[in-house]
């Protein structure tokens, strides 16, 4: 998933933005963001892919996402823990190695020729990115002076969405272009489908082996590499502070935070998984270009999220909230309703509304939270769950209604979204600074 | 200095490693690396979306293949002369295997019998010439089974909606062979037989919109019951739609099916309700499976013989129950034209 950090700049003179002989290393986890960003939204173009190959319902073919963000959202809490017991670059390491076992498991998973086991690569693959997420932004605050910290972290993050922009950009010009058309396949005896379904998915392996390779060579040169960092020690000595479960769930801001987090997440996945499909089934645009709008909506994504950061130091954030997300859901009823080039566009601009979203939720929510913040920061990450569940509610109903009516689904997401915006705008509450530090996505 | 070499040549080993796997991806989409071989398609005019489509997968799939691809086109869907004169450069220019969409079945017959006899493979797509033994293959619908899956569904929807069927039949013209075998094949799906009293009436249209709305309204006033309604292709179905609507008969109110699958029925009448059902037939398929059997065969390979059925499948906007049929989102993503 791209993203951006929200952290501001910091005045500061000049300080090093890493300590010494962590230059290379610094390289490394910059090209660890790009990886993740690339492999999440390589999996985007995966959906569509996997039900032409396999012939299967849109339902069916969502799993990936399920599998994808289920394992995100599993192995969040063991991944802070082997932080915790071994230190980062342990993190780091089994991060890296977990995610590269998981792009090889397409090799066998391609000779089997079963969709199961695709889903288990892709499990196997995110587990070990969530684990090298959750490892690399701490560790990348970590390899430098505290002066710079923002600045590095944000110099890093910057890199996700270029790796997934080039996740994309691997789906639509060597998977799309190439699969076996439908028209083809029925004319073809088993024989012949059999070896149409072998030589598409060898497609999909050739991005996945690749992703895998450059995480097996980061893997072995962080491995030999000394790379414990001064700030290492106090990073690891922070704990969560006792009763703060019950003061965060008493606090509405939080709890209808997370509740909104998990929709905007929700949102933006089924968004960005279907774009394909309404491209192909709805206006009919051929599969070799149909990628190109989910390119599309990524670029923009980046671009409006710079737009939005100049905003938010004009606008209250939920008032610019409260206005992408209803621009959202106008987007989404033009979609339903359109049925045509202009339904498409309006599936592309929803990623405008959506550029804002994660950071500001982020933000109001954990505003004023004090020495609650990093644990409350945990439930709001952990609502990545919304991307997981709700494409398969998507799946289903466009077997049901089709592809263009199913975009009611990103449409109520994001009108809950669109209601929290207006809660915390007609609700007093003490103010304080909008936590930012971590709000990327 | 050691450690800051070292540390050079290790990004530098690092920046190959990535170059090597971004370079073989990009082999990996590479073309084909056989001799280049001529072949030529000839289809019968270019601005049909049909044909349009035809000449595209044509070209794409002879760039695949290492072909080069001689194209040429008639004037209209009755220029026999121009085919002619493309089949003879053609095969002046040195093209060892020729696609063609006959304009006029046996009138084209003596200059592809003149190519043959140069030694030029000749495959008919789509239509068939006159006689048919007169091309080496010919690659085309099943015209007879898209009939029949249309007959089929139209026969299982009007059980549904509990109606007696009024039929009345939109058909092609006297004498040409894919619409007498699209008319037998529905009647066979629909399980009569020609002269059952289901059917009320016929009219020829030649496939012309218009000419299917002034027919469709003559039978209309001799026979208001009406209930069903077979058309030879989808302009003829749009045209019987129109005259039924100006009688004052709904979607719902009259079952009509057609044969073709091109985008605009897929999109204004499959997904409006307008068309119930209709037979889509892949130009694609004719094209591809034709560039590629040309390409085998002057590269020494097996000659094409015989009839390639190049596929058909039935798009309804409700599925009924017993007969198979592909969505709306499928027709869509399979269709032809825009």
């Amino acid at each position: 998933m791209a993203s951006t950090s929200m952290a501001e700049a910091e005045p500061q003179r000049k300080a090093r933005l890493v300590y010494p002989k962590l230059g290379i290393p610094f390289v490394l986890l910059v090209l660890c963001f790009a990886a993740w960003g690339s492999a999440a939204n390589l999996t985007d173009v995966l959906v569509s892919v996997f039900r032409s190959i396999f012939s299967m319902s849109n339902f069916q073919s969502a799993l990936v996402q399920f599998a994808y963000y289920g394992a995100y959202f599993s192995l969040a809490i063991p991944a802070a823990l082997i932080n915790r017991r071994f230190g980062y670059k342990t993190g780091v390491l089994t991060g890296l190695g977990l995610a590269a076992v998981g792009g090889l498991l397409f090799i066998p998973a391609s000779k089997a020729l079963v969709f199961g086991f695709f889903l288990l690569a892709l499990f196997v693959l995110a587990a070990g990115l969530s684990i090298l997420e959750t490892s690399a932004n701490p560790f990348v605050i970590a390899m430098g002076p505290e002066g710079s910290a923002t600045q590095r972290l944000n110099l890093a993050q910057s890199f996700n969405p270029v790796g997934a922009n080039i996740g994309v950009l691997l789906g639509a010009v060597l998977i799309l272009p190439h699969i076996t058309s439908e028209a083809a396949k029925t004319i073809m005896s088993p024989d012949e489908l059999r070896t149409s379904q072998e030589s598409d998915l060898s497609l999909v392996l050739g991005p996945y082996v690749g992703i895998a390779s450059v995480l097996l060579l980061i893997w072995l040169l962080i491995l030999f590499r000394k790379m414990a960092t001064p700030a290492e020690q106090s990073q690891e000595e922070e704990g969560v502070n006792s009763g703060a479960l019950g003061r965060l769930w008493r606090n509405r801001h939080y709890r209808y935070g997370v509740a909104a987090q998990f929709f905007n997440v929700a949102a933006q996945v089924c968004t960005w998984t279907f774009t394909i499909q309404y491209a192909q089934d709805v206006v009919g645009i051929p599969r070799e270009h149909s990628g190109w709008y989910l390119q599309a909506s990524l670029i923009l994504f980046l671009v409006a999220r710079f737009v939005m950061t100049y905003l938010l130091g004009i606008f209250r954030a939920t008032k610019l909230l409260f206005l992408m997300g209803a621009l959202g859901v106008a987007l989404c009823i033009i979609a339903m309703l359109a049925e045509n080039r202009l339904g498409l566009y309006a599936v592309v601009a929803i990623s405008l509304s959506l550029s804002l979203m994660f950071p500001t939720i982020y933000g109001v929510a954990l505003q004023g939270m004090g020495q609650d913040t990093k644990f409350g920061a945990a439930g709001l990450v952990m609502a990545i769950l919304g991307g997981a569940l709700l494409p398969l509610v998507h799946g289903k109903v466009m077997d049901q209604v089709g592809a263009a009516l199913a975009y009611a689904v990103p449409g109520v997401c994001l009108a809950l979204v669109t209601c929290y915006a207006l809660f915390d705008l007609l609700t007093n509450r003490e103010g304080g600074e909008l936590v930012s530090d971590g709000a990327h996505h | 200095m050691t450690n800051s070499r070292g540390r050079v040549d290790r990004l530098s080993r690092l920046v190959a490693a990535m170059g090597a796997v971004v370079l073989s991806l990009g082999v990996a989409g590479c073309g084909n690396s056989e001799k280049q071989v001529t072949a030529g398609l000839i289809i019968k005019q270019e601005t049909n979306p049909f044909f349009v489509t035809m000449r595209q997968v044509a070209q794409k799939t002879a760039s695949d293949q290492n072909v080069k691809l001689l194209t040429a086109a008639g004037k209209s869907d009755v220029d026999n002369q121009s085919q002619v004169t493309a089949l003879e450069d053609m095969t002046k220019r040195g093209a060892k295997g020729i696609l063609i969409t006959p304009a006029d079945s046996t009138a084209i017959v003596p200059a592809i019998e003149k190519a043959r006899q140069a030694g030029v493979t000749v495959i008919a797509l789509d239509t068939p010439t006159n006689p048919q033994s007169a091309v080496d293959a010919l690659f085309a619908t099943d015209n007879a089974k898209a009939g029949e899956l249309i007959g089929r569904y139209a026969k299982a929807r009007a059980a549904d909606k509990r109606i007696t069927p009024k039929i009345a039949m939109l058909d092609l013209a006297p004498g040409i062979t894919s619409g007498q075998l699209r008319h037998d094949g529905f009647l066979q799906g629909f399980g009569i037989a020609q002269g059952d009293p289901a059917i009320v009436g016929s009219v020829n249209t030649e496939g012309d919109q218009a000419k299917a709305e002034a027919g469709m309204a003559q039978l209309l006033k001799a026979h208001p019951d009406v209930n069903v309604v077979y058309s030879i292709n989808e302009p003829a179905a749009f045209g019987a739609r129109a005259a039924l609507k100006a009688a004052g008969k709904g979607n719902d109110d009259v079952i009509l099916v057609s044969v073709d699958g091109g985008c605009k029925a897929i999109k204004e009448g499959i997904r409006s309700g307008e068309i119930d059902a209709t037979a889509q037939q892949y130009p694609e398929n004719m094209a591809r499976k034709g560039v590629e059997a040309l390409a085998i065969a002057e590269r020494g390979g097996s000659k094409p013989t015989g009839y390639l059925d190049t596929g058909v499948e039935l798009i309804a906007g409700t599925s009924v129950f017993g007969v198979e049929s592909k969505d709306e989102a499928f027709g869509v993503r399979n269709c032809w034209g825009k």
